[in-house]
């Protein structure tokens, strides 16, 4: 080192350059390219606690680490220095001759001296950056462990609103079946009459909260799957319509609705794909001060669909634009705002139409400027028209539906409530409230139909269905299981256990009937 | 994804004499823990000449894509053995030559018992079959479970020096031998979190039980001064290992393709010459 003739300072006396090699402010070796020290200064001796006699043509760089140190040296030093002559900023511990380690940070070049290669290494005492380091990691290590907790938390939330939505969802079916009782009878008190009718509409309106918040979860969680068919769109759109007809008369809006001249047909979820539509147009109601004006246009773009709502409401400022789907994201606290809702509304538009394949994006120009909301679906690339079911009339008549019927459910008011609207409906019933109970019941009633709650006490729902199954007398009953849970892999487990139809909470009345009303022909 | 891609594979064809005999035997050179494919870059081109050559990097290491990188596959050799087998698929048709450093040695030997059709030779450069200790059977692999801990310890602390030691920057060395830019600048670079990882799959494996399973010719080449595999390894797997030769390098570390390459490629070249390869 230091052969070349530096340029001096004339008339100044310097210290000559092998003292300031000596004694430099930090640690300086020549090696041979197998780590031999060749010439080490005073400073790395009295830091390590050699003299240079000890070290000179005797020891290896290498020989002086930790093992840890040693293997790292192999693995990466020496490498290193052969394909790239540097490394810089290493970071190892050496072994005082005592035996304690201190923490060094080396520089090294090798460089070619009369045809010969040799490493210029320089050494710095690092025990304060390990120290950093050592925080530095340590933190790293912290805010892991916290993303960790953060992600366990937001799944443990995500459990929570699937239960939620679940328990929420069991009262509603009684609560319903005893609102088709009332429909059924002929009510002479108007003011009966009428709080029935309001009964009804919040009712429906619990019902959509509560699916909404369920399928959210759902999709959250991954758990949802499509059920997709060809569909199609027109339909679809008159029903979102008439579901929000009342929130939308009731705040005095316009609306204006421009449906594509031609039928668009959709490889989409039927209901998912109104729940979108109507998620939309409920937003559109809420946000929009009364007498305003609502538009939905749907229109065809090339490959894709167009649902808009455009509304004359509220508008959202710029910075609020990219959280509005986030969920529970409410652009006001919600003590100053007029509107209720969970604020997951956008969110399950936004989450299932990329189910579909598609997305959903918002604009407005500000605040007071309206905004607009768009829904834009992939067209199928062969579109197959299906034939459309004939809408029917969902009114239920009281009557004499001919066939036994018996259910099972651990809840008194599920299963009376339910037994009392098929006996209107004709059908002889009776109710059980446990399994066991329901098995006794089945052998001397001997029903065709037996509706079976999934969630019992002590015996559950699919061993009944094996148990009933088994008997003589329930060879051939139709067996249908009422759930809480829709899942795919639940009607997989129903199948299994011996059940012929799986029907989700809170049951479709008018669809349950209509099935007893198919089954019990064809047996 | 690509394999090709995923193990960013570099493949020589050799001369088109020999291509028109269709003559040409391939060798996949897998490189160990530390570094990448760059570390052949001494030896490899020895073998150009004759053969068809592919260099690749494992997944984790080099340019390879990192994404491919998961934590639980990794976490064994046979994942690397896997790679091998798919890599191998993908560039030849018929069996290859391997030469592997290192952990890839094991690698290698894994993937050879799990395909022997694939390989015609292995050699195996600087290999242990397990690094650590162990008393009961009076085995000595060199190191102790503390000696590892520390070494992870050491990676640990070089994790904020790692990018400026793996970096790209590479200053004022004039007079190094003209590498490729784009080699040298990605030579040694990684993530610091998988280089952890792969330190501690590679220390930590213990793979003598499958040695006695070998079907596959193996050439072990060790180093009288290699501190991470002593003579002790050696004897020991030319003892435990069917079809193998053991060759001796004096005074060449770790890495004896680039501290050796002549005195490596003369060995290797012995062994195949035995074998007619």
């Amino acid at each position: 080192m230091m052969r070349d003739a530096m340029p001096s300072l004339p008339g100044i006396s310097l210290p000559h350059s092998d003292s300031l090699f000596q004694h430099a402010a930090c640690g300086l070796l020549l090696c041979a390219t197998d780590g031999t020290i060749l010439k080490v200064n005073a400073t790395f001796c009295g830091w390590l606690g050699y003299t240079a006699i000890d070290l000179l043509g005797k020891k290896k760089l290498q020989e002086l680490l930790t093992i840890g140190g040693r293997i790292f040296h192999q693995t990466h030093w020496t490498p290193l220095m052969q394909v790239q002559g540097m490394a810089s900023e290493v970071l190892l511990d050496m072994r005082q001759r005592q035996g304690q380690s201190v923490p060094m940070l080396f520089n090294a070049v090798r460089r070619e001296h009369d045809g010969v290669l040799y490493d210029e290494i320089a050494v710095f005492v690092a025990t304060d950056r390990r120290k950093y380091e050592q925080q530095l990691q340590l933190a790293r290590s912290k805010a892991h462990a916290l993303n960790e907790e953060l992600a366990l938390a937001d799944r443990r939330k995500d459990e929570f609103l699937a239960t939620l939505a679940h328990e929420l969802r069991n009262p509603l079916a009684p609560m319903r079946n005893v609102l088709e009782v009332l429909k059924l009878a002929q009510l002479e008190d108007p003011n009966l009459s009428w709080a029935r009718d309001v009964l009804g509409r919040q009712l429906c309106h619990m019902t959509h909260l509560v699916d909404d918040l369920m399928e959210v979860s759902r999709i959250t969680r991954g758990r949802l799957e499509l059920r997709r068919h060809s569909v199609e769109l027109a339909p679809v759109v008159e029903a979102a319509l008439h579901s929000v007809a009342t929130l939308v008369a009731e705040s005095g809006h316009r609306l204006h609705v421009e449906q594509w001249p031609s039928a668009i047909w959709l490889d989409a979820d039927a209901t998912r794909l109104g729940q979108m539509i109507a998620n939309l147009l409920t937003n559109a109601a809420k946000y929009t001060p009364a007498q305003g004006a609502i538009w939905l246009t749907v229109e065809r773009v090339l490959d894709d669909v167009l649902i808009s709502v455009r509304d004359s409401g509220i508008g959202i400022a710029p910075e609020h634009l990219a959280r509005v789907f986030d969920m529970f994201s409410q652009l006001e606290p919600a003590l100053s705002r007029s509107q209720g809702g969970l604020g997951i509304g956008l969110s399950l538009v936004r989450g299932l139409a990329e189910l579909h394949g598609g997305s959903v994006s918002a604009h407005s120009d500000g605040v007071g400027q309206g905004s607009t909301f768009t829904l834009r679906l992939p067209l199928p690339a062969t579109p197959a028209p299906a034939p459309s079911p004939s809408a029917a009339s969902r009114q239920l008549q009281a009557g004499s539906r001919d066939g036994k019927v018996l259910v099972i459910d651990d809840s008194a008011d599920a299963a009376e409530s339910l037994a009392l609207a098929l006996d209107i409906l004709g059908y002889d019933m009776r109710t059980a409230y446990d399994g066991a109970a329901g098995i006794a019941l089945a052998e001397s009633f001997q029903p065709q139909v037996i509706l079976l709650d999934i969630g019992l006490p002590r015996m559950n729902g699919y061993e009944v269905a094996r148990h009933l199954r088994s008997q003589p007398y329930g060879r051939d009953v139709i067996l249908v299981a009422v759930t809480g849970w829709g899942q795919d892999k639940d009607r997989k487990m129903a199948s299994d256990a011996g059940f012929d139809l799986h029907l989700t909470k809170p049951v479709d009345f008018y669809e349950l009937d209509t099935v007893l009303q198919k089954m019990l022909k064809t047996t | 994804m690509r394999i090709e891609h995923r193990n960013n594979i570099r493949v020589a064809e050799p001369p088109a004499t020999l291509q028109q005999q269709g003559a040409a035997a391939t060798i996949v050179f897998v490189h160990g823990f530390g570094c990448d494919q760059t570390m052949w870059s001494y030896l490899e081109p020895l073998f150009r000449v004759r053969y068809r050559t592919v260099l690749f990097d494992l997944v984790g290491s080099g340019a390879s894509d990192l994404s491919a990188y998961n934590f639980d596959s990794y976490a064994s050799l046979d994942a690397y053995a896997r790679d091998l087998r798919q890599i191998i698929k993908a560039v030849a048709d018929g069996p290859v030559i391997c030469i592997s450093h290192s952990v890839s040695a094991m690698s290698t030997l894994l993937a050879t018992l799990a395909e022997p059709r694939l390989f015609r030779a292995q050699v195996m450069l600087a290999p242990s079959p397990c690094y650590i200790d162990d008393p009961a059977t009076g085995y000595k692999g060199g190191f102790s479970r503390e000696d590892i801990d520390d070494l992870l310890n050491t990676m640990d602390s070089n994790y904020l020096g790692w990018a400026a030691t793996m970096g790209p920057a590479i200053m004022g060395v004039p007079e190094r031998p003209a590498l490729g830019q784009d080699l040298a600048n990605s030579f040694c670079r990684t993530d610091p979190d998988i280089a952890r990882h792969f330190a501690q799959t590679t220390f930590l494996a213990d793979h003598r039980a499958d040695l006695p399973h070998n079907v596959t010719p193996a050439l072990i080449v060790q180093c009288d001064d290699d501190f991470i595999a002593p003579l002790s390894v050696g004897s020991y797997l030319r003892e435990m290992l069917p079809h193998s030769h053991l060759q001796v390098i004096e005074n060449a570390g770790h890495c004896p393709h680039m501290s050796a390459p002549e005195t490596s490629y003369r060995a290797v070249r012995t062994f195949l010459d035995g074998l007619g390869l």
